[in-house]
């Protein structure tokens, strides 16, 4: 042995290693005292919550209907292919995944899915949707063919659909993923992550209804989600069914009526306030954006002039021209500012002070009272008695019809429109109110707003003896009015002058169309264009049934456009049919029949 | 040539306290890998080949046990360059697997030399520090040329671990060896100045490895997440564990690799802390029997490669459970006679049984 060892020193250095791997020893059994046998409670509990996971049940929404039961809101079964990115991103996998999606009619390029992956990415051992949207026939056959292996796997989805698309759209409105303000708002009430909400019309405003209750699945999974077996299952419970008080088949009309114009079409039940018919052109489907739709349709969606999503029926706000004069003539005759027998005189224009405002009669009507007023819709006799009647007064009786207050309808994004008034102007426009504004608020121009619904529940109010309902879409909603406590002297003033208008007056041709009309046209000055045309009105004239007001953007006058859309609306609610042209063209029969 | 040991010697001096805690922890730690194994017709994959592997490390032992060490000893030198020249042909040609080229395949088993070269290195390095013992600079040197060449082909397939080992090694056999604790310090000082640099020549998934040693939430899904998932398995298994078969965390495939490198995770999720604590004390036996039979043995080159054992075996031993506590970081080590791996069971067996001629052969040159 070499000399050059001291072996004594080495003897010592072995002990040294000794004492150091038995200090070692000693470390080692005091840390797992402390994780084993001190910290096991916290680390028992990390062990059964790993393991577990808790998938949401989605139950299906309530399905809509329409009065007569046929569907505007259902749901298809639809599947989702989901992968986890620990296997996605696997470079062999990437393309025999592209393979096996192509073969079975799904595109997907191999940069296509990278990418997919990169987008949804939040950990290795979470699941990510590869392609939604898939029927029972197609994940069938992905499911059976060879190549389908475990990085894959097939998950159901409820998806909302709208059988009447466009037609309902304004009514019904859409379903889409719950936002972080939704969410925020929400979460106390069940509502998770992921979920999907009503953003929109009745989907929106009976949400709760709707919704259902999630249920819950817990299932044991291993490290890459997997599933292993079941532990608990809480049924979900599936929403509510409605019916609405909307009829299919007048939105069809309404949407054929309005083929051509930007505008709005609503009927009202004069009984109830219940919605027959709301439509608003041009329209919109839903069914893309529910299923997914790319950022420049939506763009699309929001950006055109024509504004298809927005609901003219009840965002609109308008000039209610003309239509406004049954507020005036109420307003005056209420007040006792006239009577049948007080008559003014019109010379085509009305003086005040060195203003002069004109009527739509160059010529002039000559002598008018309330009634023939109305039927002539003549401007001068309103300004003048508008100008007896004072602001104040006016605005009162104005505020009882409703005009500047939401009905409550119970869909989403309803306007205001504007009461105006001497307040209002000095707080918006810093300027006081001028006789002229009285003026021109007496035929519904200048500072009044209002929308289509407004419009239309006032001449319900009218029809049915005073009673200013509340409008509803959904068919078991009480019914609610407000009484506007006119006597049934005025009512019946009103009502004869309404008559007057399509029996002798501006609003003939709406009583052409099978049922007597009472109701009154209305020309809004626009601005930026052509004027807006209006129609209001009821039927039957003497037994009335239904309210119903049009409105065609640029449409020019409302006796020509918007009278027959209303005549032929309230034909078709009345008796059921839809009008026929005394000599039909062939393409009038086809649009007829559909 | 000298001469093996006879049968009757064999039997009779055999040191049975170390081959007990050899064959005891062989045993635990086939019954973990049959747990943590994935199961094919009703059979243990990963248990079943673990348990033919020991069958064939059986015969190597009881063979070097009759040769004699001081004949193995004699093919040092080969062995050695032997060793160097599979490592540097590993790298030309070497099997990719996971990154890292660490295996020949051989067709019906993967062969690591790294494994197997932990026994030709304790050999050379005892042989080396017997002759030149490490009391000067120059003898030093020797050391650290012979090492660190053989550390750095290591290093670059990349395998840090193992590598780690080999240094290691090195510095029990020099301490061992009688180096002066001036120079120690020296190079301890050295070392540590050399850590900063080296940090920076990692692959990118070594660093994250060292980072996530520090904090595991970092990055709780991906490459945090073995080592919360491992912390977790030990930490549940509580006093008594879940039971053999139970361990829920092995069982669920949230360990990574769990029958090779989170191996004591799984044991210890099912038998709790009184199992690790008997795994443990089988370690401590093994460790105090290598380190006595280098104080028995006369020869320093049986000595000092006893050294070299013991550091090997007890440097995996605490790597690997203190990574299952979450308190190393993760670096793939096996822990030896524990984890499923044919190479390096065949090559801590092998390392072991020249141990155990060592105690053999020193009894006979006693009397």
């Amino acid at each position: 042995m070499s000399k050059q060892h001291d072996r004594m020193e080495v003897e010592r250095r072995l002990t040294l290693l000794q004492l150091l791997i038995f200090l070692t020893f000693g470390l080692l059994i005091t840390a797992l005292v402390f994780f084993q046998i001190v910290a096991v409670d916290e680390y028992v509990g990390l062990a059964s919550r790993n393991r577990l996971r808790i998938i949401r049940i989605m139950p299906p929404r309530g399905i809509i209907s329409d009065r007569n039961g046929a569907p505007l809101a259902v749901n298809v079964r639809t599947f989702n292919i989901n992968g986890y990115p620990i296997d996605l991103q696997q470079s062999a996998n990437v393309e025999k995944i592209c393979a096996l999606l192509r073969r079975n009619g799904i595109p997907m390029e191999g940069e296509e899915l990278k990418a997919l992956v990169a987008k949804q990415y939040s950990a290795p051992y979470r699941a990510i949707t590869v392609a939604s949207n898939l029927t029972l026939a197609q994940v069938a056959e992905l499911v059976m063919d060879k190549d389908f292996n475990e990085a894959l796997f097939v998950s159901p989805v409820w998806r909302r659909t709208y059988p009447a698309g466009p037609y309902t759209a304004h009514v019904i409105g859409y379903v889409g993923e719950i936002t972080k303000e939704e969410l925020e708002t929400r979460k106390s009430i069940g509502y998770r992550g992921g979920d999907l909400i009503g953003k929109n019309g009745v989907e929106g405003v009976y949400e709760t209804q709707l919704q259902g209750n999630a249920g819950q699945e817990v299932i044991e999974v291993d490290s890459k989600g997997r599933r292993l077996r079941e532990i608990s299952y809480q049924e979900s419970e599936r929403g509510e069914d409605m019916k609405l008080t909307i009829d299919l088949t007048a939105q069809r009309y309404a949407a054929e009526l309005l083929e051509h114009y930007r505008g709005a079409i609503v009927a009202m039940d004069i009984t109830d306030g219940s919605i027959v018919c709301l439509f608003s052109a041009p329209t919109y489907d839903t069914n893309p954006l529910t299923w997914g739709i790319s950022s420049k349709e939506w763009t699309e969606l929001l950006d055109q002039a024509e504004r298809p999503m927005m609901n003219r029926a009840i965002s609109g706000a308008y000039p209610p021209a003309s239509t406004f004069k049954v507020v005036t003539a109420s307003a005056v005759l209420e007040h006792k500012v006239v009577s049948t027998s007080t008559t003014v005189r019109c010379p085509g224009y009305f003086e005040l002070g060195d203003r002069r405002f004109r009527c739509w009669q160059r010529h002039g009507h000559g002598s008018e009272n309330v009634i023939k007023a109305l039927r002539d819709s003549c401007d001068v006799y309103f300004y003048q008695v508008a100008t007896w009647l004072g602001i104040d007064r006016f605005i009162a009786t104005a505020e009882k019809f409703g005009v500047g207050e939401r009905t409550g309808v119970d869909l989403t994004g309803e306007s205001t429109g504007t009461i105006a008034g001497p307040a209002w102007k000095k707080r918006r426009i810093k300027e006081n109110w001028y006789g002229g504004d009285t003026v021109n608020y007496s035929i519904g121009q200048g500072y009044v707003l209002m929308t289509p619904l407004q419009v239309a529940r006032i001449y319900a109010a009218i029809a049915n003896g005073g009673k200013l309902f509340t409008p509803k879409v959904n068919l078991e909603k009480e019914p609610e009015y407000r009484d506007l406590g006119i006597s049934k002297e005025i009512i019946d003033i009103l009502q004869r002058g309404l008559q007057e208008v399509t029996a002798s007056g501006t609003g003939r041709r709406a009583s052409q169309y099978g049922v007597a009309v009472a109701g009154k046209t209305g020309t809004a000055q626009n601005a930026h264009g052509e004027d807006h045309a209006w129609f209001a009105g009821y039927a039957p004239a003497n037994n009335p049934k239904y309210a119903v007001v049009a409105i065609a953007e640029a449409g020019k006058t409302g006796s020509s456009v918007t009278g027959p859309m209303v005549g032929k609306m309230l034909n078709f609610l009345v008796n059921g049919t839809k009008y026929v042209e005394p000599k039909p063209a062939p393409q009038a029969q086809t649009s007829a029949a559909q | 040539m000298p001469e093996g040991s006879r049968w009757g010697e064999v039997r009779r001096y055999t040191d049975y306290a170390m081959l007990f805690a050899m064959l005891a922890l062989f045993g635990l730690g086939c019954m973990s890998v049959y747990s943590a194994s994935p199961m094919s017709g009703g059979v243990s994959v990963y248990g079943s080949r673990q348990l033919i592997w020991g069958a064939a490390s059986a015969v190597f032992y009881i063979a070097i046990l009759r040769i004699g060490y001081k004949n193995v000893f004699v093919a040092t030198k080969p062995f050695f360059v032997l060793t160097l020249f599979l490592l540097v042909l590993l790298l030309a040609v070497g099997y990719t697997s996971k990154g890292a080229q660490r295996w020949f395949n051989l067709g019906f088993f993967r062969f690591q030399p790294s494994e197997l070269g932990k026994v030709a290195f304790a050999m050379m390095l005892a042989h080396v520090c017997a002759i030149k013992p490490p009391t000067n600079w120059r003898n030093i040197l020797l050391v650290f040329l012979l090492s660190g060449v053989t550390i750095m082909v290591i290093l670059v397939q990349p395998n840090l671990g193992s590598s780690i080992v080999y240094f290691v090694m090195m510095f029990a056999v020099i301490l061992a060896a009688g180096m002066s604790y001036k120079l120690l310090a020296a190079m301890i000082l050295g070392g540590l100045a050399m850590l900063p640099p080296l940090f920076f020549m990692l692959q990118p998934y070594q660093r994250t490895r060292i980072l996530i040693f520090f904090d595991p939430y970092i990055d709780p899904q991906g490459a945090g997440y073995n080592v919360i998932q491992s912390r977790i398995a030990l930490g549940s298994g509580g006093l008594f564990g879940k039971g053999f078969m139970h361990g829920t965390q092995g069982k669920l495939h949230f360990l990574p690799e769990p029958h090779t490198d989170f191996i004591f995770s799984v044991f210890a999720e099912e038998f709790g802390f009184i199992g690790c604590a008997v795994v443990l004390l089988l370690f401590a036996l093994l460790l105090w029997r290598i380190i006595s039979t280098a104080k028995y043995t006369k020869d320093i080159k049986a000595k000092l490669y006893c050294v070299a054992i013991a550091a090997w075996i007890w440097f995996q031993m605490t790597e690997s459970v203190m990574m299952s506590m979450g308190l190393a970081p993760v670096t793939g080590l096996p822990l030896p006679l524990f984890s499923y791996g044919g190479s390096a069971l065949l090559s801590v067996v092998i390392a072991l049984a020249i141990v155990q001629s060592i105690f053999v052969m020193s009894h006979e040159d006693r009397f």
